[in-house]
This record gives C-alpha cells, structure tokens and sequence, in this order.
C-alpha cells in the first residue's frame, strides 16, 4: 500500500499545482457569492432558502470537481506518455487506479469541507441559525463525489473526456430518479425500468438538504448506511474502472 | 536453465484490430530470442519494424497475441521481477509540475528504496543533471527528459535495463556518456536490453544483436559472427582495362595467394587493407535495404 500513499500524494500535488481545481474552486465560490447575497433580498425564511442553496451548491460542485478533477487525468497520463514509465515498473494497474482515485478523492473532499465552511460563514455573517446537521449533510455529499469520481474514472478508460461529462451527468441525473420517475422514462416497459433502477445507483440517499432545512434532525444509523452504501458503490464501480484498465493494452 | 535467462521471449506475435477495417495489423510475428544474464543484447529494425511493441510486451504493457514471455522465469507482471527492472521509454515524458529530485522520491519511495537526498543528487549528477535537481521539468529539453528516464531508470541498481531507443535526442557527447553509463551498470551485473536506430551505439557496446524486420526476426547472432568471423581483407587493384580503382574482398588465407597471382599478371596493387563489416552493412542485406515491408 505503500505504493498507492506515495502515488496519491503525489496525484495530490500534481491536483494542486494545475489551474483545473482552482478554476473549479472559483465556480464554487461565485456560487456561494450568490448565495451570501440572497438574505439582502426579501425573502421569507431566508435561512432555510439559504442552506437549501448552499447545500445544493456543495452536491453540483461534488458533481463539477468529479469531473474536473478526473476525467483528464488517465488519458492525459496516456496522451503525454507519464503513464508508461508509471505502469511499466514501480506501479501496477491496480496501485496507479487507486493512487490516483485517492489523490482526487483528497482534494474533493477538501475543496467541499472549504466550501462547507464558506456556507457555515455566510449563514453566522448573516445571524442565520447553523444547523448542526450540515457537515453531516456535507460529508454524504463527499460520499457522493466519491460514486461520482469512481465513475468518472470508469468511463475515463474508455470515454474521451468530452463524453465522460455527459455520461457521468446523465448517470447523476438519472441516480436521482425515483423509481415512478424513471418508469417513466419508458412506460412501455416497466418491469425493466423498476429492475434497472434497482441496479443503478441511488444518490438520492446522500441527500438530506430538505430534512436539514426544515429543522429535522438525521438519525446516526441512516447517516453510517448511507456512507456505507456510497463507499461500496463506488468500490463496485472501481473494480470495473480495473477491470476495463486491466484489459486494455497500452500501445 | 534458459528458463531463468532474464528475458526469453518464445514465439511471441502481436496484432492490433485495423481502426475502420475489417482484419488486424501484424505489428510482430513469430519471434523468438532471448537476454542472457549479463549481456547486452541490441535490439535494431526500421520504423515500424516492431521493436517498441516487442518491449512493451516484455514489460507487460501490452498483451500478447500468441506466444510468451518470461523475464527470470516469472510473467513481466510479477511484482517481484519489476523490482529488478529498470526502463526508459521512447520519448519519454514527465509531469511538467514536478522537479527531477522530486520524481525521484516518489519512484524511490513507490518502489520501497531508501535513499537519501544525497544519494538521488549523486544520481543525477552521474547522469548530467547536476545543476538542474530543483528545476521544473517544465524547463527540460527533450535530452534532459532523457537524462532523467536514464536516472529513474539506474536509481534502483536494476538487474535488467530495457532502453527504447534512449539516445534519440542526445548530442553526441552525451551519447558517449550514455553509453559509458550503459557499460558501467554491464560491468554491475546488469543485462541490457538496448532498442536503438543508431547502429554505432550498437556496435560499439553490445555483445548480440537481434535485428527485427516487417515484424519478423530476420537475424540474431553475437556481434562477432555478424560482422563476420573470419578476417577479411579488400586488395584495392588498377584495372588494366580503364585504369579505374578496383576492389576485391577476400578472407585472410587465400589473401597471399591472391596477391601472388596479381603480382604474376603484372597487376598493380593499391592498397591491402583489413575490410571491416559494419553493422550497418548487415542490417542493411539483412532487412534488404532497410526499408519497411
């Protein structure tokens, strides 16, 4: 494991040192400007609308650095040819797979407990109530940047970056869903429909923006299945981001 | 055992699916050879010939289409043999974010070394990149990028060294360098694997030469044997014809016959002079000319 520490370190370093995560970062923090704006505005139960907002704006930006952050990052290794010195010796498939996963996964993080702060700042700047569920809230929404990341990664051994972004955004949107909403989708088949959508993933158990925002409280054990739940989807979609990477040859 | 050699390669054939087409390129057929411990073994062929696909097969980048290969016995997959390898890639390329000293401690520290900082400095002193261990690789050369290949390559005094072409983009005094490194980590212990298009580094340093042409083997011996075993030598004559130069090459024990019976029809000689093959000669008649098939 020593490998993959020292690979994600230094996946952590080169994140660091690229314009991509501070481009992303910008985004976020043009979004919480809007959002500090909005208690100026007559607007009832500013607070609630407040953390609705915010919260909304962690979850796209979890969606945003997913995508930013990783989508590159495997075919530009191979582009620039840094993967091959990388997967011939020290390296094998497996440690650059989750060296880089972690490295990405440390960061995202990161900028969205930033982010999280930035809120928390906004709401006390304005003598708004903190509610303190948020960074629960906020570390399920880390959870599923984590699914997220793990599936840019899969499509990024196969996928050009170009048609990563619409395929993750479609898998997100479609997570989503509920299962009368994505019946819907095909209302010809609706045994189908209620058999995918049990396979596909469920996201919409990392969101408790709404619950937070009208004062109630998220119950421990939902909270750990939750996160138990994201961790193991997004292990399931590393073993297939492997198992593609692992067949491929890299001319 | 010919099984423990540290590369053997047995009947190895790539293809890769033509994009847009029906059927598959056959970028390597049917070859076979090997690495002996402590050997340097040259690796030559035309563009496209199939020399990197060969290597990236040694180094388990790409799968084999039939055939097989081992480095000491075990896959090129096995953790256990990649410790003892070192490679540098053609064309090689680094991260622009990172500095030279900072490469090499994470590949030392991915690959388990324990090295100092001391240590890594004498590294890339050796390989001429004394003044520029704390400089962005942004700022490298195309040679530098190569100095630095060559670093991560010896920083883990590997048993095996597979070199992809290593030396396209060096001056010719850091060519000699190269190759004085090369001889140094031989005289280690090391076996080289050199692919090079510049048949001079091949001559000069390796002990055997495997020469790839249309993706098939088309000659592999000991760089004695394909310069040619016996001494030759070229009698340079005036033709009583045109009085033009003539040369003829004859081994060494017909060679005072010869000059006898010239000397008996009154034939001027020139010159009786060693006539030294070059590799460059040999692969030449042995790829008929060189060019891609």
């Amino acid at each position: 494991m020593r490998a993959v520490y020292t690979f994600s370190l230094m996946t952590l370093h080169m994140l660091f040192r690229r314009r991509t995560l501070w481009g992303i970062l910008l985004v976020i923090l043009i979004a919480l400007a809007g959002i500090a704006s909005v208690p100026s505005f007559d607007v009832s139960n500013q607070g609630r609308f407040v953390l609705d907002f915010g919260l909304f704006g962690i979850e796209l930006g979890s969606l945003l650095l997913a995508l930013g952050l990783a989508a590159n990052l495997y075919p530009r290794d191979k582009e620039t040819r840094t993967l091959m010195p990388l997967v011939a010796v020290p390296l094998s498939r497996w440690q650059y797979l989750l060296g880089r996963f972690f490295g990405a996964a440390i960061v995202q993080a990161a900028a969205l407990l930033v982010t999280c702060l930035g809120l928390m700042l906004i709401l006390l700047f304005h003598k708004l109530p903190v509610p303190g569920d948020l960074l629960p809230a906020t570390l399920l929404i880390i959870v599923e940047g984590w699914f997220l990341l793990s599936t840019v990664f899969f499509f990024s051994f196969f996928a050009s970056p170009p048609l990563n972004w619409p395929l993750t955004t479609m898998l997100f949107i479609v997570s989503q869903m509920s299962v009368s909403e994505f019946t819907g989708l095909l209302p010809s088949a609706p045994g189908l429909m209620r058999v995918l959508r049990m396979i596909l993933p469920h996201a919409d158990v990392f969101h408790i923006k709404d619950p937070i925002a009208h004062g109630f409280s998220i119950e421990p054990v939902y909270f750990l299945i939750a996160v138990f739940y994201g961790l193991c989807y997004s292990a399931f979609m590393l073993s297939l981001a492997l198992a593609v990477f692992r067949g491929r040859d890299l001319k | 055992m010919a099984d423990m050699h540290p590369i053997q390669v047995t009947e190895l054939s790539k293809q890769f699916p033509r994009k847009r087409k029906l059927g598959s390129i056959h970028a390597v057929s049917d070859i076979s050879f090997n690495v002996k411990q402590g050997e340097i073994v040259g690796f030559i062929g035309h563009n496209g010939a199939g020399k990197t696909t060969t290597i990236k097969c040694i180094l388990g980048l790409l799968k084999p289409s039939e055939g097989s290969i081992s480095l000491w016995g075990n896959a090129p997959a096995d953790s256990r043999v990649r410790k003892r390898l070192g490679y540098i890639p053609e064309n090689p390329d680094y991260d622009n974010s990172f500095t030279p000293m900072e490469y090499l401690n994470m590949f030392a520290s991915m690959r388990g070394l324990s090295g100092t900082w001391n240590d890594w400095k004498k590294l890339l002193s050796r390989v001429g990149l004394a003044r520029w261990e704390t400089t962005g690789i942004k700022q490298f050369s195309k040679g530098m990028k190569q100095r630095m290949s060559l670093a991560i390559a010896l920083q883990s005094n590997p048993d095996l060294l597979v070199l992809d072409e290593p030396t396209g983009g060096l001056d010719p005094i850091a060519r000699k360098e190269f190759r004085e490194i090369i001889l140094e980590e031989n005289t280690r212990g090391a076996s080289v694997f050199l692919s090079s298009h510049i048949l001079s580094d091949v001559e000069t340093i390796c002990h055997r030469a495997v020469i790839l042409s249309g993706g098939r083997l088309v000659a592999e011996n000991s760089m004695e044997k394909l310069l040619g075993e016996e001494n030759l030598y070229r009698i340079t004559v005036i033709s009583r014809k045109d009085g033009t130069e003539v040369e003829e090459i004859i081994p060494e024990a017909d060679l005072q016959s010869r000059i006898d019976s010239l000397r008996r029809d009154n034939i001027r000689i020139i010159r009786v002079e060693a006539a030294i093959k070059s590799l460059e000669e040999v692969f030449l008649a042995a790829t008929g000319g060189g060019e891609p098939q």
